[in-house]
Order: structure tokens, then C-alpha cells, then sequence
């Protein structure tokens, strides 16, 4: 087990509690099919998945904003439907869409959510103070928002979710629409969160470079369902350390029966379009790029390369993560 | 291979120590407080409902006195007659431009954080009427101050201004959740703007704003004792104005002009029950899904 995930023990009460959780909306659209899932204190839990697979619907429910059809689910002890304002009073969230007083001040954005959850005024203050350093927000806290850069509002965003020191925090696509220098400086700030509080982050993404970063452990969503859920070097650890990947001229379904009948492609092998994907599990990459231009397969380019979990998220799901 | 490991399951833990949570008073404070600093910065919210009723009541008036040359019942002039009468014009004016901050929270604000919040979601809705309110008492001073100015002669007693004041508020109440109801049903703000003369400006013409409603033909004056506005008008005019309660007597048509009062505001203290009540639930419905 990584040394950073810490498991529930009979002991301790789970930050998220997952029961059985499914929503379907007026019209009949499954966006959530009966998912289980925990997440210990202090873990950090990503949610994986492309857009339409229910990570946002489920952490609507978890927020109180999407009554859920049936099921349950708890944050730190408190049911959402049941107890919904406990539920909310123990969590935060930063939304995928920029939700902010843009006409006031930051700190008046960060003074309104610490009012809200009932921080005291004295605590607040200091509290506002060492996080809009933190964040480097502290030159521009006096600023009306609408003034603010996407990085500025993002960063805004996650230090009000702060304030109020939540037992669980929500992190629905947090680097979404953020350019690639402002994604990356906001998940080092993200990562450095875990040191800084003892919180559980409850993460929605379709990085893959987040997720292996960021979670402990991830559950892989796909149509509603969880298809996949453990440590991403274990998900990893599955396709084997190493893989080749074809790109054919004709036929791939053909060309990976071929493989499969000459044992050079197992079970986990999969084909998306005219790219074959065939993890070496214990084959050595020169032998078997070698028997496979034996079998007189129309390759146009051949690879090797190490999984990564979009690989992973294809032959569970046989879509990709991020277009 | 589909993988699903689980972090092992708890055994049954006492029930969760409850959380900290501000008290109500001090969320609905917070709320109101946070309307009050939006509205500053789009002062247009305050100034142009007041633009109407100001033009009706300094400028119109008293051309249209000076043409009519009449003088209403119990010697009231008629300048002052349709100061007093564009009340009814100047609350819906407010309270519909109030509306449009809930479709901008809505759209573009910070109305998805309020809803994590750990407070009853009534309060968001309660928040924003106090805000209507206090501006509504504002402006209507302001109105009744710049008629007194231009030469209207009010008839004001503690028990007049007290009539007044109770009906102001009430009717205040129940435009500010009918702005809400419709802020929340309706998708975009232009379709919203599009309804304001439906909302605010026809009922006030049929209301008795600028003549009694006997002046109606009979079935329109039947509608109009159905409008809430021509109750708190009525109400409006018998607390400044006219102690006769002309108004009243043109609805209720009793010997005891207190009765009369007393019921008109009965129905108006009931509708803006009912309206804020559905505003509530309306609101909470359209909030989650």
C-alpha cells in the first residue's frame, strides 16, 4: 500500500461513504448506476473519467445540490439527503465553473464563505491572511474579481473552499480551462495542500497526468459505473511495465486475432480504430515486434512505450479519457 | 480485468459530532449583507425603478391635474392623488430589477457556493427580500419626500403612517417572490425583462392609481378588487391622504372604514405569505436537481 494512502481502519470513521448511489434524471438518463465506494481521512480519491460519465453528477450528490435516486452516501458520519446541512457544514467545494462575487473584493468573497460556515470573525481574519499568501493572492485581496486572471480566480476559488477548514474538499475538474504554465502552478499548490491539512480530497478529472499525481487512489468511471478502482501504480501495474502499440493499414480486429492465435497478444490487448495496443506482460518488446512482422500484419508504425492510464482507461472502457 | 479494491469498511461509530454552523439570524445577516454590497455596485438597480414613478408623480400629474382640474373625493387634489398612487408603480419596478441580481447570481455568480452552504437555503431567498425591502422603504420615502417638495399636502398621523407603512411592506414582501418565482423559472434575463410591463405596469393602471376603480366598467372593476395593488393602494392613500378610505369603500363597501382597512390588508399580508412561500419552495426545486 503507498505510504501516502491512509485506509480506514476499524477505528476511524470514513471521510466518504458511497452506498449503493444512483441518479436518473426526468427522461429516463442513467447518469449514475448504484456505485460503492469509500474514502479514508486524509486520502486524497480521484474520480476518472471523460465528460458524460457521472463524476460531476456524483459529486452533486455528494454537495447536496443533486438529490440522488437511491442510495446513500456520507461525509464524515452525515447522510446528504438525511442531514444535508451537517453534510454540507463538514465540506467545501471548487466547482468546475468559475462561482464567484465577481463585483466584490476577494476578500470579501473569502470573508462571505468563512461567515457563511460559521468561522468566528477573529479566526477568519487570520485564517483569510495566511491563505491569501499561501495562494498569492495577498497583493490583490482588495481587488474586485472581475479583475482577476482565470489562474487568479482558480486560485481564489481554492483558498475560499479553504477558509473553513473542511473535513472533506471537492475538487470538480479543477484545472479545467486553465493554460498548461497556470494547470501546472495550480497542482503544485493542489499537492502541497496534503502536507498543510489533514483533509480528504474528493478530486473530478480527465488528466491523467493529474490523477497520477494528485490521488491516492482513483476510481475509473465509465457510462455511470465505477469500472475500476485502486492505486494508479496497481491499475498500472496490471497492463505489465511495458507495451507496443501498432498502427495497421487494414483489419485490426483481424490482425489482433492473429496475434492473439500466434500467443502473442493476450486478453488485455485491445484495439481503438486502427491502433492495436498488446501490453508484453512477460515477452521481451524485440521478440514480439518480431513475430508479429512474421504474420505479415500491413503495419504502418510501431512503438513501444511504458502504460499510462489512458491506456488503462481504454481497455476497460474502450473509449478515451480526453479527446 | 476489472480491478475494484475498497478500503476496508468501518464498524458502526457513535453518531457524528454535529459540526460548527452559523446561527439563522447571523446567515440571513450575511446574506443580506452580501445582496446589499452587489446592488451598490450596480447603483441602476436602485435608480432606475425610481426614474418612472418620479416622472408619473412631478411631472404628469400635475399636467394632467392642470387639465382634469379635478379634485378627488374628500378634497384631495389630484397631483397628490397619483403621488400616493405611484407606489404601486415604483415596489414592482424594484423588486422586478431585484430579480434580475437572482438571475445573475444564477448565470454568472456565486448563487452554487451559497447552496454547499451549511444553511437552510430559505435564507438565500430571505436575504434578498430583506435587501428589496429596506430599498423599497428608501425610495418610497424618497417619492413621498419629492411630492411634499412639489407642493402634495399629506395628512399624516402616527395610526396613518403605521397603515401605510404595514402596507408598504407587505406588498413589498409579496412582489419581491413573485420576482423571485419568475427569476427562477425563467431561463434568460431578457425573456425576465420581457415580462416587467406584465408584472409591473399593467396591474398598476387597472389598480386605481390614476382614477377610482368605480371608474372602471363594472366587470374590470371586479378585477381590480382582486389585484393586490389596489388593495395597498387603498390602504396607501387612506393612511396619508384621504381618512375617509374612499378607496377602501370603492372594494369592500362596509360602514367601518377600519374594517375595510383592516381587510385589505389582511388579503394583501396573505398573498405575500403565499407568494413567499412558493418563492421558497420554487427556489429550493430550481436549485437542485
Amino acid at each position: 500500500m503507498s505510504a501516502r494512502l491512509h485506509a480506514v481502519s476499524n477505528h476511524t470513521r470514513p471521510a466518504v461513504e458511497v452506498r449503493a448511489l444512483a441518479k436518473t434524471y426526468p427522461g429516463g438518463v442513467q447518469a449514475v448506476r448504484g456505485i460503492d465506494f469509500q474514502v479514508a481521512p486524509r486520502e486524497v480519491f480521484g474520480l476518472l473519467g471523460p465528460n458524460g460519465a457521472g463524476k460531476s453528477t456524483t459529486i452533486g450528490m455528494l454537495t447536496t445540490t443533486i438529490k440522488p435516486t437511491s442510495g446513500s452516501a456520507r461525509l464524515a458520519g452525515f447522510d446528504v439527503v438525511r442531514h444535508p446541512i451537517a453534510a454540507r457544514a463538514v465540506s467545501s467545494v471548487v466547482f468546475q465553473d468559475s462561482v464567484l462575487d465577481k463585483a466584490l473584493t476577494a476578500r470579501r468573497n473569502l470573508d462571505l464563505h468563512a461567515r457563511l460556515w460559521g468561522i468566528p470573525p477573529s479566526a477568519a481574519a487570520s485564517k483569510i491572511t495566511e491563505l491569501a499568501d499561501v495562494f498569492g493572492l495577498s497583493e490583490v485581496i482588495g481587488r474586485p474579481v472581475d479583475s482577476f486572471s482565470g489562474g487568479q480566480r482558480r486560485r481564489l476559488e481554492i483558498a475560499r473552499a479553504l477558509v473553513s477548514e473542511p473535513q472533506v474538499l471537492f475538487l470538480d475538474e479543477p484545472t479545467v480551462g486553465l493554460d498548461t504554465r497556470i494547470r501546472y502552478e495550480l497542482l503544485d499548490l493542489i499537492s502541497g495542500l496534503r502536507g498543510r491539512t489533514g483533509m480528504t480530497t474528493l478530486l473530478t478529472t480527465h488528466y491523467l497526468d493529474e490523477a497520477e499525481r494528485l490521488c491516492d487512489r482513483i476510481a475509473v468511471m465509465h457510462q455511470g459505473a465505477i469500472v475500476a478502482m485502486d492505486r494508479p501504480d496497481a491499475l498500472l501495474a496490471a497492463l505489465g511495465p511495458e507495451l507496443v502499440e501498432l498502427r495497421v493499414g487494414q483489419d485490426p480486429d483481424g490482425a489482433l486475432a492473429a496475434m492473439r492465435a500466434r500467443g502473442l497478444a493476450a486478453g488485455d490487448a485491445f484495439a481503438v480504430g486502427s491502433t492495436l495496443t498488446i501490453p508484453l506482460g512477460s515477452h521481451s518488446a524485440r521478440d514480439t515486434i518480431t513475430a508479429i512482422a512474421s504474420l505479415g500484419i500491413d503495419t504502418e508504425a510501431v512503438t513501444t512505450r511504458k502504460p499510462t492510464l489512458d491506456d488503462v482507461y481504454l481497455r476497460l472502457t474502450g473509449s478515451r479519457l480526453a479527446a | 480485468m476489472t480491478t475494484i479494491t475498497a478500503a476496508p469498511a468501518a464498524t458502526p461509530l457513535a453518531r457524528p459530532r454535529a459540526p460548527a454552523r452559523p446561527s439563522r439570524s447571523a446567515a440571513w445577516a450575511t446574506l443580506a449583507r452580501r445582496r446589499i454590497s452587489l446592488s451598490a455596485h450596480t447603483p441602476r438597480e436602485i435608480l432606475a425603478p425610481l426614474a418612472t414613478p418620479l416622472l408619473f408623480a412631478l411631472v404628469i400629474a400635475p399636467a394632467l391635474a392642470k387639465i382634469i382640474q379635478a379634485t378627488g373625493r374628500g378634497g384631495v387634489d389630484y397631483s397628490t392623488f397619483v403621488i400616493v398612487g405611484t407606489v404601486g408603480l415604483l415596489i414592482p419596478l424594484t423588486c422586478t430589477f431585484a430579480g434580475i441580481g437572482v438571475i445573475v447570481d444564477r448565470a454568472a455568480g456565486a448563487r452554487r457556493e451559497l447552496l454547499t452552504a451549511p444553511i437552510p437555503r430559505a435564507l438565500i431567498v430571505l436575504g434578498n427580500m430583506a435587501v428589496a425591502i429596506g430599498v423599497s422603504l428608501l425610495q418610497v420615502g424618497a417619492l413621498m419626500a419629492a411630492g411634499w417638495l412639489r407642493g402634495s399636502h399629506f395628512h399624516a398621523t402616527a395610526g396613518g403612517v403605521a397603515w401605510f407603512i404595514a402596507a408598504v411592506l407587505a406588498f413589498t414582501v409579496f412582489m419581491y417572490g413573485l420576482a423571485e418565482i419568475l427569476a427562477n423559472r425563467i431561463p434568460t434575463q431578457e425573456e425576465y425583462v420581457g415580462l416587467t410591463p406584465v408584472v409591473a405596469i399593467l396591474p398598476w393602471f387597472l389598480a386605481g392609481s390614476l382614477f377610482p376603480i368605480t371608474a372602471l366598467p363594472a366587470w374590470l372593476a371586479w378585477v381590480a378588487r382582486a389585484l393586490p395593488t389596489t388593495h395597498v393602494l387603498a390602504l396607501l392613500r387612506y393612511g396619508v391622504l384621504d381618512r375617509t378610505g374612499a378607496g377602501l369603500h370603492d372594494i369592500w363597501g362596509l360602514t367601518s372604514t377600519t374594517t375595510d382597512a383592516a381587510l385589505s390588508l389582511l388579503v394583501l399580508a396573505g398573498w405575500a405569505i403565499l407568494i413567499t412561500a412558493t418563492a421558497i419552495r420554487v427556489f429550493t426545486r430550481s436549485a437542485v436537481n
